[in-house]
């Protein structure tokens, strides 16, 4: 059925692990929610957290890495319920469950109010954010869509860092609303096809659809819906409006973490659009990696002019994706195996960021680079982590960034030629430039008179970066295991382009 | 091979980076010597086991490190880098003792980040696979941009440091792309430099990855026009990191050992891109020389004409240029190297390197004016110093190769002599007018020590040179053989 194949759950484990996946941390949340306030919502919400992740490395466990077929699939009659996973869908959710596990750690230490209801947000996020990354459906994928959408437009609302709040609020539910209604139609093109081609007969199954794609107009249309709807999420340049703001006004590190730790907006390209939209990829590649490569240097130039450190992280952020898009689009094996990778070490590494600097935040209350100070003599360990953070999005040998990267230029040199090649691993050196440019003036640059009276690192904040900055060194200097995970799942990726 | 040798030598001083952080403090830089001095053993043993006559890659470790990517952790060494491996050691001691009694705050992570510089030095020069020769190189501008950075002098330093770091990581990309190219255009992609070596590639791909390669190494030679950064960094960092950068020849080992072995046709092809470039940097370095006031800076712009020299020799494509330059880039090391820790006592005794400040040093500090004079003759390549067997390969072989470029050269070198001997006039002699330089002590044992380590090493070699070269020599003539197919 269009080229996919399933192994079930029941050939490869004892319990349906996805169901668990995704019942666990609901479960949570309203457990943690009955508990209201009491320091136990606290322990448990930790606890959820980490059971979830020690269920995403069950599952990571029991898949098998060589078989391309999709794994522990789960299929029920009603509602088209239907999940499995590949070595894809097993980093992004191991990347999932340590943020969101991190992100309990880190706001505990960061003494938030009400955390117990800040727990179960969260924790609705995070199966907001399981949901789309095992479902099979595209239906299911735009509600769970919808859920993570809307714990972060609470989380934006409740827990804002400053008076602003408001504005960035509606910027960001503008965008997310509008990208969300573009992919939802993107979905409805795509079943409306199917029941018009099988005489009536509705289906989102992403099994049912890749069998047979709509042809051509309705075909371009479901793609620049899906593409654009996700381009929203992802963020990718131009759309990527709602976060800077969001970033400089929201909930630091939280919401930023749950929107774009998780690249989700990729997976959605590489689950759904390039296999539902495969002519219309081909034909629109050039134009789309034209406008990734553009986005890589013109946000990067953008980052250079900011003077808030939130919002220059934010247009890193919108830089770097700009390269995973380039990764996915080059729709060659190593190309896509690098952006998976890639995607998974930028959300490890901007959420580290993220952290250093909330730590920071609560320190100075303020993140203008023109009042950091100095901050390397007081806490040399933040200092520290945020530069190898800082590094690991640059691709520095001995992070995930550097194979994932190498594989992506080894993919484009194949592919768009050596000149387009260099340009945008010269856009990595730009990012190099406005991170340590930003390092320089926040941390290394003499302290000014007050900015002595910080605080030394605390245990907690230890902790939170050093199991960060541990997962990051980890895979970096052993790959081999990830690139294993995801080998089997980007030839079959790019075996469906193979001319 | 049951000791795995280099493994031991290179991550050596990791291991001493780690040791710190369960000592004192205060007794970080003691620690740090005790590591340096391992090393040092090391070197010397990976030298003595070294057979110069026996197969070209020696002491080779090899595992499987990414299969997937077929990338090999792979360390060994020829005749062309196992010299390099004591002159490493020697350099990172000689820059430990220069800064011994600066006090420097956090001393722990200062010391952990000098050996952690000394770790991927050392590994640049054993990485027998280009990944790992790639990871090595990155690896070195953490600690650099940190001790620039953070323990730099100047008030410009933190600049400097970006400066340097961001310029090495763009001078990186051309080198990864070529490493790359050069891997695909296998038939099972491979990055082992041995296999890479053996395997002809055809005449396009060697090109692009022949130009990529020494855009990637010129940056970090430095050979003029990419050369800017270096004399901002010799003002900006402390005196003993300075002689790190100037003495390690890391672009230079990289043109010698991967961008011309790898891709022989294109180099003998673009062999006057090569010695125009040499040639430039030679003249271009010792004008400099005469512009300086600053003999810190002076030094460097000597380090970049030195450089230039060597890429001159290489570009002969023949044994006798590829002994004569790395011999020349030993004694570079520690003659440059020599004299910028000199440089470093110098000021901190007078607070400036700039002659305007001296004038007349030699009165108050004999030893240390002589011992830097005689570093100074051996960067101009007198007779009797290290530097001369070198020089006068090199040179020998240059004039039968490319004569204009030779002479153009040889002109360059007479330039660098006179420019350094009115510097050292103007620094060293006449009357002393500050009182810095009037009452300022002579070298102290911990100095001296420094001082005779170095004579030992200029003038021993530059009267007994044949046992060296006798190393290298086999090596040599195998990289000339290389090319000549």
């Amino acid at each position: 059925m269009g080229g996919f194949s399933e192994i079930f759950w029941h050939q490869q484990a004892v319990l349906p692990l996805l169901a668990l996946l995704q019942l666990l941390p609901l479960l949570g949340a309203v457990v943690v929610l009955a508990f209201r306030e009491r320091s136990t919502a606290i322990v448990i919400g930790k606890v959820v957290a980490l059971g979830e992740l020690l269920l995403c490395i069950v599952v990571a466990v029991r898949i098998d890495p060589v078989s391309p077929a999709l794994q522990l699939a789960e299929r029920v009659g009603v509602l088209g319920y239907h999940v499995a996973v590949d070595g894809f869908s097993v980093v992004f959710l191991l990347v999932a469950a340590l943020l969101t596990f991190l992100l309990t750690l880190y706001g505990m230490s960061r003494g938030m109010i009400s955390p117990g209801r800040l727990f179960a947000v969260l924790l609705v996020a995070e199966a907001g954010l399981v949901g789309m990354l095992v479902t099979m459906n595209v239906a299911w994928f735009a509600a769970f869509s919808a859920l993570e959408l809307w714990a972060v437009t609470y989380l934006l609302r409740r827990w804002a860092s400053s008076r602003q709040e408001t504005q960035a609020l509606a910027r960001f539910v503008q965008y997310q609303a509008f990208g969300w209604a573009l992919f939802v139609g993107g979905c409805l093109v795509l079943g409306w096809n199917h029941a018009d081609a099988t005489g009536g007969q509705w289906s989102f199954d992403l099994f049912d659809l890749a069998g047979a794609p709509p042809a051509g107009r309705f075909q371009t249309a479901a793609f620049y819906l899906l593409f654009y709807g996700l381009a929203v999420r992802t963020p990718l340049f131009p759309l990527h409006g709602w976060l800077p703001n969001m970033a400089q006004h929201g909930l630091i590190a939280v919401a930023p973490a749950l929107m774009i730790g998780v690249k989700v907006g990729i997976y959605g390209m590489l689950r759904f659009v390039l296999p539902l939209t495969p002519a219309a990829v081909e034909y629109w590649q050039p134009y789309v990696v034209g406008f990734a490569m553009a986005g890589v240097f013109f946000t990067a130039a953008l980052a250079f002019l900011q003077t808030n450190l939130r919002r220059l992280l934010a247009f890193a952020v919108v830089s770097h994706t700009s390269l995973l898009v380039i990764g996915v689009f080059s729709l060659h094996e190593a190309g896509i195996q690098g952006a998976v990778l890639l995607a998974a070490n930028f959300g490890l590494a901007v959420t580290g960021m993220w952290f250093v600097v909330g730590f920071v935040f609560r320190r100075t209350g303020t993140t203008e680079l023109d009042e950091l100070s100095g901050l390397f003599e007081r806490v040399p360990f933040l200092a520290v982590a945020f530069l190898i953070f800082g590094l690991a999005i640059v691709g520095m040998p001995g992070t995930p960034g550097f194979d994932a990267a190498h594989l992506i230029l080894e993919a484009s040199i194949d592919n768009f030629g050596a000149l387009s090649t260099v340009a945008s691993a010269l856009g990595n050196v730009a990012a190099a430039g406005f991170l340590l440019w930003a390092f320089q003036r926040a941390f290394l640059s003499p302290g000014k008179p007050g900015a002595h009276e910080v605080d030394r690192t605390l245990p907690m904040e230890y902790l939170v970066c050093g199991i960060a900055l541990a997962a990051m060194l980890t895979i970096g200097f052993f790959t081999e295991p990830w690139l294993h995970l995801t080998e089997a799942a980007s030839q079959a990726m790019a075996g469906r382009f193979a001319k | 091979m049951s000791v795995p040798l280099l493994s031991l030598l290179v991550f050596l001083p990791l291991l001493g980076a780690g040791l710190l952080w369960l000592l004192p403090a205060r007794a970080a830089r003691y620690l740090t010597a005790v590591a340096m001095l391992a090393t040092l053993a090391a070197a010397t043993a990976a030298l003595v086991a070294f057979v110069p006559d026996g197969p070209r890659f020696q002491l080779v470790e090899r595992s499987l490190w990414i299969a997937s990517l077929n990338v090999h952790y792979q360390l060994g060494i020829d005749g062309l880098a196992v010299l390099f491996l004591p002159a490493t050691a020697l350099l990172f001691l000689g820059t430990l003792v220069a800064g011994w009694n600066l006090a420097h705050d956090a001393p722990r992570l200062h010391y952990a980040l000098l050996l952690l510089l000394q770790c991927a030095t050392l590994g640049i020069f054993c990485a027998l696979d280009t990944v790992l020769f790639f990871f090595f190189w990155e690896a070195t501008l953490i600690p650099l941009y940190f001790l620039l950075g953070r323990w730099g002098a100047a008030p410009g330093s933190a600049r400097a440091a970006s400066r340097y770091f961001l310029v090495m990581l763009a001078g990186g990309v051309p080198l990864l792309l070529a490493f790359i190219l050069l891997a695909a255009s296998q038939t099972v992609p491979t990055f082992d430099l041995p296999v890479l070596l053996g395997v002809p590639l055809p005449r396009p791909t060697q090109t692009a990855a022949f130009l990529l390669l020494l855009a990637g190494f010129a940056v970090k030679v430095p050979l003029v026009p990419l050369h800017t950064w270096l004399p901002q960094f010799a003002l900006a960092a402390p005196g003993s990191l300075t002689a790190l950068i100037v003495g390690l020849k890391l672009g230079a080992f990289g043109l010698l050992r991967f961008a011309i072995p790898l891709a022989p046709d294109a180099a003998l092809d673009l062999h006057w891109l090569l010695a125009g470039l040499g040639t430039v940097t030679v003249i271009y370095g010792a004008v400099g020389i005469l512009a300086q006031t600053n003999l810190r800076v002076s030094l460097a712009c000597a380090g970049i004409s030195h450089v230039g020299l060597v890429v001159l020799g290489l570009a002969a494509f023949n044994a006798q240029g590829a002994l004569g330059a790395v011999a020349l880039l030993l004694s570079f090391s520690v003659s440059t190297g020599g004299a910028m820790l000199l440089l470093e006592f110098l000021r901190q005794r007078t607070g400036t390197t700039d002659i305007h400040g001296l004038g007349g040093a030699a009165k108050t500090m004999p030893l240390l004016a002589s011992g830097f004079l005689v570093c100074g003759l051996a960067g101009v390549g007198m007779p009797g110093t290290s530097s001369f067997p070198g020089e006068f390969m090199l040179i020998l072989a240059v004039l039968r190769s490319h004569t204009g470029a030779g002479m153009a050269a040889l002109f360059g070198l007479a330039i660098a002599a006179a420019g350094f001997l009115s510097l050292y006039r103007k620094a060293f002699f006449g009357p002393a007018t500050r009182r810095e330089v009037t009452e300022a002590e002579d070298l102290r044992p911990r100095e001296w020590a420094v001082l005779v380590i170095l004579l030992v090493l200029i003038v021993g070699i530059g009267i007994w040179p044949g046992p060296w070269l006798d190393i290298v020599r086999p090596a040599a003539e195998a990289w000339g053989a290389g090319l000549a197919r």
